[in-house]
């Protein structure tokens, strides 16, 4: 399938199939994050299993924009109706004919970190500056106030380069990992401390030159766009080694290759396939270890109790929460489940100018909390989620690898 | 530790899952999707109807098991009923159940019926249709599927079932759940209530339309998160009131969901939601593992016992195809399915046989063939899926869900510790 025919595949197929299991119970609705701080959407079970019988390629409910695509519907349905996925593939076909230059900029995650590495202090100093965030959100429609990454001065390729190669033999064979763009330019300790994770429990990691998921563009509608970008990258992580395990410390980029790219867009391809089964969540991968017997658990105690929030795009791949039970195996953590749905960003959704109040009342309850449990440190799996997070609760917001790392005495 | 896997989280998995972890099992508790507790009306039935109406369930229930051999309370008796409950009240505490599990409450539904059940939310005990109650029924303007009309007009004009008549009226009050909003529905008005500013407005609205003397009804909407909100509202109405359920989302139901959810995770049981159990593996006439179809392929759930806790038709537990087979759809288990049609053309006539359709256990709960031995030396199974009740009707399903899902854990729990001690004995 190439990159038209998944919208073509959205516009007639769309996740049809299950449309007709929904009994219309309103489970769904009470897991909505959005319907539940705004009138604005109806609801998924409105929007999706009961609008979809009116749509004859056009949408009838303009409310579905308002969808921020997090999931937790059809995470929570019990009939099996993909309404998330209805929802997206709508939305996409809603906004093919107008789609804004600015979710088209949005969405381009790689292009930022590449344009912005080079002059980070530069950069950053220019996102705090308020009269020209101003100027960004009336000509792109950008929230004023929507939190940015911050721009290192280091990608994960350069310090792969310059560092010194670790002198313990890998005993447990090689695995492929996975960064994501923002692993790669913005969150790069998460990558470096996932990396020296891995490479302390006697496993080679490969590293291969990687792009982006396409999960902003996918997210955005854009899937002609996506469909190219993950295919590329399911070229350049298969590059490192056939059969390996692959291994991801960004939550979000993981499920995007695991099933929306899929599931949502229709991509029908070997090598997806291939990748989307191999590749495993880093906190799932270290649980799958322990569950087999082959994780050492001497851990060093760390003293913490703090929150940790699982997002939703990692809820949505339906294996529960392993960072909670590898947290469970550090003597000393209490992490405090968070409990909420979603952070309100879902990826590009809480910069926009109009969601942005939407975001930032989903994300409430959860920055109450870390303020709350502990307002200096929480965790969370996801880069976008973590900038929302930081931003929303002040407290330092981290990937949990931060904590196996350092209970392995690694930092 | 032995390690188990529940499939299924309405009440009885919810429940089997604590009483395992507080144990001392490791378990993970496995489901596709929401349970089915919020989509009912937050209350514990036991037996409402036997057929006729029910005033003393756990003393009718052994008559009533003598008269359907067949039935899960057959073996589940009055004691394993009142264990269950029991816990239950337990695990939830007063502030969202309270009752007894020997006496029925007759409380109004949302259609103005009066229906039978036994543990409620105590926001509902104030509803209790005995002859001389004076009711005000109260709805609100933008919430649907509630009409004060309908259900004031339906008490007024039956005979108790205690004999006797109540008074009931209907009042209407137009009050916005948030700004804009038209037609609310019943969880908006929930969220809307835990603010206690917005409460202090909604009891003031309502007490102008209360007089001298009258209970007050109204739809289940007082409170989400705060469970004290309705005492809040009574207390600033200076009048009782009750909470009359409505169809799904039920705010009563997603209170108590919310609850056992949150006791499960304390107790250490790892929530995995969203994924269907696809496949099983078994050996020497034990279930080995199951396989979880999450996203990127299957993955295996080792287990020591498996509690199979999946409900019946209603949630795909089990599966009939257009030429009446039926299949259990997790392990393919042998059903007892009844002689004969399945389903007979009297819509209002007798119980269809279909809905009497399920697995059949011993009393350890494992699951057996049909009269025979047990499938497998560790499976286990709790709920609506066990065969021989038609739990709507006669209102029996959390009793029976309760009372087999404890049975099931304790009987799990017990088999892990004389394992154990036959282990330590042989070392």
């Amino acid at each position: 399938m190439n990159a038209h025919e998944s919208l073509e595949f959205a516009q007639t197929q769309v996740a049809r199939a299950s449309l007709d299991h929904c009994v219309k119970c309103t489970i769904c609705e009470t897991h909505c994050p959005v319907s539940a701080v705004t009138p604005k959407f109806t609801g998924p079970k409105f929007v999706g299993p009961q609008a979809e019988r009116f749509r004859h390629g056009e949408s009838v409910d303009h409310s579905l924009d308002y969808c921020s695509s997090c999931g937790a519907c059809t995470l929570a349905c019990p009939q099996g109706v993909n309404i998330a996925e209805l929802n997206s593939q709508a939305r996409a076909v809603m906004k093919a004919d107008h789609m804004p230059l600015r979710d088209q900029l949005v969405s381009q995650t790689t292009l930022m970190g590449m344009a912005m590495t080079p002059v980070a202090p530069l950069a950053n100093a220019a996102l705090q500056v308020k009269p020209l965030r101003t100027v960004i959100e009336k000509v792109l429609g950008l929230h004023r106030d929507a939190p940015m990454p911050k721009a290192n001065t280091q990608t994960i390729t350069g310090w792969l380069k310059k560092r010194k190669k670790p002198v313990k033999a890998a005993t447990r064979g090689p695995v492929v990992f996975f960064h994501g763009c923002a692993g790669g330019y913005f969150e790069v300790e998460t990558s470096k401390k996932s990396i020296e994770v891995l490479e302390y429990l006697g496993y080679e990691v490969l590293v291969p030159k990687q792009g982006c998921c396409g999960l902003a563009q996918q997210s955005n509608g854009l899937f002609d766009g996506a469909t190219d970008k993950v295919l590329k990258l399911c070229d350049e992580l298969r590059s490192a080694g056939r059969d390996l395990t692959i291994i991801s410390s960004s939550g979000s980029c993981t499920g995007m290759l695991k099933h929306e790219a899929h599931e949502i867009m229709g991509v029908d391809d070997s090598r997806l396939k291939d990748v989307g089964t191999r590749i495993r969540d880093i906190m799932e991968f270290l649980l799958e270890l322990d569950e087999a017997g082959e994780l050492p658990t001497d851990f060093a105690e760390i003293p913490l109790t703090a929150v940790y929030h699982a997002p939703c795009q990692l809820k949505s791949q339906g294996m529960g929460q392993p960072a909670l039970e590898i947290l469970k195996l550090i003597p000393g953590v209490e992490a405090v489940e968070s409990e909420a749905t979603c952070c309100g960003i879902a990826g590009t959704y809480g910069l926009k100018k109009e969601k942005y109040d939407i975001a930032q009342a989903v994300g409430r309850p959860l920055f109450d909390k870390i303020k709350r449990v502990n307002p200096e440190f929480a965790m969370c799996d996801t880069e976008t989620c973590r900038w929302q997070i930081r931003k929303g609760s002040g407290a330092q917001v981290e990937h949990p690898i931060f904590l196996v790392h350092q209970a392995y005495g690694l930092s | 530790m032995t390690r188990v896997v529940v499939i299924g989280a309405g009440v009885a998995g919810l429940v089997a899952a604590i009483r395992l972890a507080d144990g001392g099992a490791r378990v993970a508790l496995l489901n596709k999707g929401t349970g089915g507790l919020q989509l009912g009306q937050g209350t514990i039935d036991i037996l409402g109807y036997s057929p006729d109406r029910v005033e003393r369930p756990l003393e009718a229930l052994q008559a009533f098991a003598q008269a359907n051999p067949r039935h899960p309370y057959a073996t589940l008796d009055a004691e394993c009923v009142r264990a269950g409950t029991g816990y239950l009240q337990e695990l939830l505490g007063p502030a969202l159940l309270v009752g007894d599990p020997d006496v029925n409450l007759q409380l109004p539904t949302a259609a103005g019926a009066i229906r039978p059940t036994a543990l409620v939310p105590p926001s509902m005990a104030a509803g209790g249709c005995v002859s001389g109650a004076n009711f005000v029924i109260v709805g609100l303007r933008q919430l649907k599927d509630f009409y004060p009309e309908l259900v004031a007009g339906n008490l007024a004009r039956t005979d108790l079932p205690g004999g006797g008549r109540l008074s009931a009226r209907a009042a209407m009050l137009d009050f916005p759940a948030r700004e804009g909003e038209v037609d609310s529905n019943a969880l908006t008005y929930a969220r809307a209530l835990d603010d206690p500013a917005y409460r202090r407005r909604f009891a003031r609205a309502v007490k102008a339309l209360v007089g001298e003397g009258e209970t007050v009804g109204l739809p289940a909407v007082l409170g989400l998160d705060d469970h004290d909100a309705w005492t809040d509202i009574a207390d600033q109405i200076g009048a009782p009131v009750f909470e009359i359920p409505l169809p799904p989302p039920s705010v009563p139901g997603l209170r108590l969901n919310r609850a056992l959810t949150a006791r499960a995770k304390t107790s250490g049981v790892r929530m995995v939601p969203g994924s269907k159990v696809t496949g099983f593996r078994a050996s020497g006439g034990s279930v080995n593992s199951v396989q979880l179809a999450v996203a990127g392929g299957p993955r295996d759930f080792v287990a020591d016992a498996f509690l199979l806790a999946t409900g019946g038709f209603e949630s795909g537990a089990l599966h009939a195809d257009s030429y009446h087979n039926v299949h259990e759809s997790v392990f393919d288990l042998p059903l007892r399915i009844p002689q004969g049609h399945l389903v007979h053309g009297d819509y209002w006539g007798d119980p269809q046989p279909l809905f009497t359709l399920g697995v059949e256990t011993e009393p350890s709960m494992l699951v057996r063939h049909p009269d025979g031995d047990a499938v497998y030396d560790n499976l286990y199974a709790a709920g609506g899926i066990l065969a021989g009740a038609t739990r709507w009707q006669e209102k029996s399903g959390e009793g029976i869900a309760l009372a087999s899902a404890v049975r099931a854990a304790d009987s799990i729990l017990a088999t892990a510790a004389s394992v154990a001690t036959s282990q330590g004995a042989a070392s």
